[in-house]
C-alpha cells in the first residue's frame, strides 16, 4: 500500500473552549490526527494593565495586579510591592515580612491545587478536581478571614499589608496543615499514578532544558526540565533565607525528563514544600508588631528603574519599573511567567497528537489574564 | 543633649552599623530617635568615603592591579568587554545602571553575549519598549546568565522616525513574543524578524498605545471606543 497523502487543516481551538484555561485561541494546522503547526493567538483579554499603570499612583496599580493573575493574586501582590520596596530601599518590619511569605505559600499550595485539579479534568479525570477544590476552599477562607476577599486581595501594601493577622489564624493554618499533608497522599493514588494519567501525559510534549531557557519559561516548568532554579532560593527575596526547603525538579519519573507527567509531578512535590515553608513560618512569625508602621505616607519613590523578580505559582514574575521622582509611575512593565510559558507551545506541541496538545497546554498551567494583561 | 544620650546614640550608631536598627526604631522619644537616625547616617556616609577613598590612595602602591580597574558594577565590567570587543558599539558613558548601545551592530553583540563563556547570558528576562520623549524611544533588555549568576541591563535608543532595531529573536526564542509586544505597544520595527506582527491587539489597531502622546481612535469596525474619563466623578 502506498502513502496516502492527506490534505492539511486549520482548525481553531478556541477563543472559547473550556481547556484552553481562558479566552485564548490556537490556530491548529492538522495532518489528519498530527498537528504540524500550532499558532497560539492571545490579547482576547488585553486592558491596558500598562497603560492603566502610567494614570495612577503607586498605590493604586496593586489591586490591577491582583486581576492578572486572577488565581495567585497574592503573589502578584507581593511581586509588585517587593519591587516598588526595592526601587524605594524601603525596609519592612519583620511581621510584615512573615505574613507575606505565609499568604505567598498559602498561595502557592492554592493555586497548584487548582493546576493539578484542573490538569485532571482536561484529561478527563474528574474526582480530584472535586477534591482539590475541596481543599484549596479552606485555603480562600483563611485568605477571607484575613483579609475579607476570596480571590482578589488588595492585601500586599508598599510598606506593609492591609490587615493585620487575626486572632486565631496561626491555630486554624496549623489545622489545615495538620489536615492537608495526608490529602497529598491521597491525590497521589487517585490521580497521579493512575494508569490512564499516566498514559496521558508521560513520554509527552517533552521540554528540553536548553530550549525551556532560550524560551524563557521559568518556575515548575523549567524545574521540571530539570534544571534547579528557584528565585527563592537562586536570588533570595524577603525572608526566604530564613526557611529551609528544596528545590525540586523532574526525573522523569514515569517516563522522559521534562514530560507532561513531570511538570505535573513537580507541583505536587511544591506543595510539600510549601507546607514546610509554612510550618517553619507559622512558629517563628514574631507575635507583635505593628503591620502599618512601615508604610510611606507618600510613595514616591527616586527616580531611577528597577527590574524585580519573585517566584510565583507560575514562574517568575517581574517587574520593570520606571520612576521620574512623582507619585504616578513613567513605566510599569510586567514581565509574566505564562507569557513566556505559552510561548514555547507552538515548539513544544508540533508533531504530537490532537489530543495530546490538551495535555502539553494544561501542563503549561497558563492564565491568560497575565498573558494578555 | 546630655551626656547619657550621647552615649545612647553612641552605641546604637554601633549597633545600626552592624545591621541591626531594631533598637534605633525601638525609642520611644521622637526627638532622640531622629538625632540617632541622623547620626547613624553620617557615620554610614563617613564609612562610605573611607571605602571608596581607600582604592585611590593605593593605587599607586600597586600597580599591577590598577591596570585593569576593578569594577564589581556588571553593567561597567560587561559594558567594557562590549567596547573592547565591538569598537564604537557605546552610545554613552558607562554607569551603573544600564549599558548603553548603538543599534547598528546589536545583533553580533547579542550573539556574543550569549556564546562567550566568561558571560554566557542564556536567558533573556525581560525585555520592553520606553517612551524617553524629546521623539526618541527606548528598547531595553533585562539580560541573566543562570550559569554565573550576574545580569545587566541594555538599553537602545532610536529615534521615532526610523526605529528600526535589529531582532535577536533567533538567539533568545523568548524575543519573538517579546518583541512583538514592543512593536505592538510602541512602534519600534525589529528588523530580521520572522513573524513580524502586533502581539495583543488586532492587526487593523491604529497607533502605539504606549507612546505617551497616544490618543485613541474613536471607532473600530464601527464600535465606538469609550473615551476615558479624566478626574474622579
Amino acid at each position: 500500500m502506498g502513502v496516502i497523502h492527506g490534505e492539511e487543516m486549520v482548525l481553531n481551538i478556541g477563543p472559547q473552549h473550556p481547556s484552553t484555561h481562558g479566552v485564548l485561541r490556537l490556530k491548529v494546522k492538522t495532518d489528519g490526527e498530527i498537528i504540524s503547526e500550532i499558532t497560539p493567538v492571545i490579547g482576547y483579554l488585553h486592558r491596558c494593565f500598562e497603560k492603566h499603570c502610567e494614570n495612577m499612583t503607586y498605590d493604586q496599580v496593586i489591586p490591577y495586579t491582583d486581576r492578572c493573575d486572577y488565581l495567585a493574586a497574592m503573589a502578584n501582590n507581593f511581586g509588585y510591592v517587593v519591587a516598588v520596596e526595592e526601587l524605594m530601599e524601603l525596609k519592612v518590619p519583620e511581621k510584615v515580612e512573615y505574613i507575606r511569605v505565609i499568604m505567598a505559600e498559602l498561595q502557592r499550595i492554592a493555586s497548584h491545587l487548582l493546576a493539578l485539579g484542573v490538569y485532571g479534568l482536561d484529561i478527563g479525570a474528574f474526582t480530584p478536581f472535586l477534591f482539590m477544590l475541596r481543599d484549596r476552599e479552606r485555603i480562600l477562607d483563611m485568605f477571607e478571614m484575613t483579609c475579607g476577599a476570596r480571590l482578589l486581595y488588595n492585601y500586599m501594601w508598599v510598606g506593609g499589608v492591609s490587615h493585620d493577622l487575626p486572632k486565631g489564624f496561626v491555630e486554624t493554618a496549623f489545622q489545615f496543615l495538620d489536615y492537608f499533608e495526608p490529602q497529598i497522599e491521597e491525590y497521589n493514588n487517585l490521580l497521579t499514578y493512575n494508569k490512564i494519567f499516566i498514559e496521558r501525559t508521560a513520554d509527552i510534549g517533552v521540554l528540553p532544558a536548553d530550549v525551556a531557557i532560550s524560551y524563557g519559561v521559568s518556575g515548575p516548568n523549567l524545574r521540571a526540565s530539570g534544571v534547579k532554579w528557584d528565585l527563592r532560593k537562586n536570588d533570595t527575596y524577603s525572608i526566604y533565607d530564613k526557611f529551609e526547603f528544596d528545590v525540586c525538579i523532574g526525573d522523569g519519573g514515569q517516563g522522559t525528563l521534562g514530560d507532561c507527567w513531570d511538570r505535573y509531578y513537580v507541583r505536587m512535590l511544591e506543595v510539600k514544600e510549601s507546607v514546610k515553608i509554612l510550618r517553619q513560618a507559622l512558629a517563628q512569625m514574631p507575635k507583635d508588631g505593628d503591620v502599618h508602621q512601615a508604610l510611606p505616607k507618600k510613595i514616591r519613590p527616586p527616580k531611577g528603574s528597577i527590574y524585580s523578580r519573585t517566584e510565583t505559582p507560575r514562574g517568575d514574575l517581574g517587574f520593570y519599573i520606571e520612576s521620574d521622582g512623582s507619585p504616578i509611575p513613567t513605566r510599569v512593565k510586567m514581565r509574566s511567567p505564562a507569557f513566556t510559558s505559552l510561548s514555547v507551545l507552538g515548539e513544544l506541541a508540533g508533531g504530537w497528537m490532537m489530543s495530546d496538545v490538551i495535555s502539553i497546554l494544561g501542563s503549561l498551567d497558563i492564565v491568560l489574564g497575565e498573558i494578555d494583561r | 543633649m546630655s551626656a547619657d544620650q550621647e552615649k545612647l546614640i553612641t552605641e546604637l550608631v554601633e549597633k545600626g552599623l552592624a545591621g541591626d536598627m531594631d533598637p534605633i526604631n525601638a525609642i520611644e522619644d521622637r526627638v532622640l530617635r531622629s538625632k540617632a537616625k541622623a547620626a547613624l547616617a553620617k557615620a554610614k556616609r563617613a564609612a562610605k568615603t573611607a571605602t571608596t577613598a581607600a582604592p585611590t590612595e593605593e593605587k599607586p602602591a600597586t600597580e599591577t592591579i590598577a591596570e585593569t580597574p576593578p569594577s564589581d558594577n556588571p553593567n561597567k565590567k560587561f559594558g567594557k568587554m562590549i567596547e573592547d570587543t565591538f569598537q564604537g558599539s557605546l552610545d554613552a558613558e558607562l554607569n551603573d545602571t544600564h549599558i548603553q548601545l548603538k543599534p547598528d551592530n546589536w545583533f553580533e553583540i547579542a550573539k556574543w553575549l550569549k556564546s562567550e563563556p566568561s558571560l554566557y547570558f542564556d536567558s533573556l528576562q525581560c525585555h520592553t519598549g520606553m517612551d524617553v520623549g524629546e521623539n526618541m524611544l527606548e528598547a531595553r533588555y533585562n539580560l541573566h546568565s543562570m550559569t554565573h549568576d550576574h545580569k545587566i541591563e541594555i538599553r537602545i535608543a532610536v529615534s521615532r522616525d526610523k526605529a528600526n532595531i535589529p531582532s535577536i529573536e533567533q538567539i533568545w526564542r523568548i524575543g519573538d513574543w517579546f518583541e512583538r509586544e514592543t512593536y505592538d505597544m510602541f512602534g519600534i520595527f525589529f528588523d530580521g524578524h520572522r513573524d513580524h506582527r502586533r502581539m495583543l491587539l488586532p492587526e487593523d489597531w491604529e497607533g502605539y498605545p504606549l507612546r505617551k502622546d497616544y490618543e485613541v481612535q474613536e471607532t473600530y469596525h464601527g464600535i465606538a471606543i469609550p473615551k476615558v474619563k479624566v478626574g474622579w466623578e
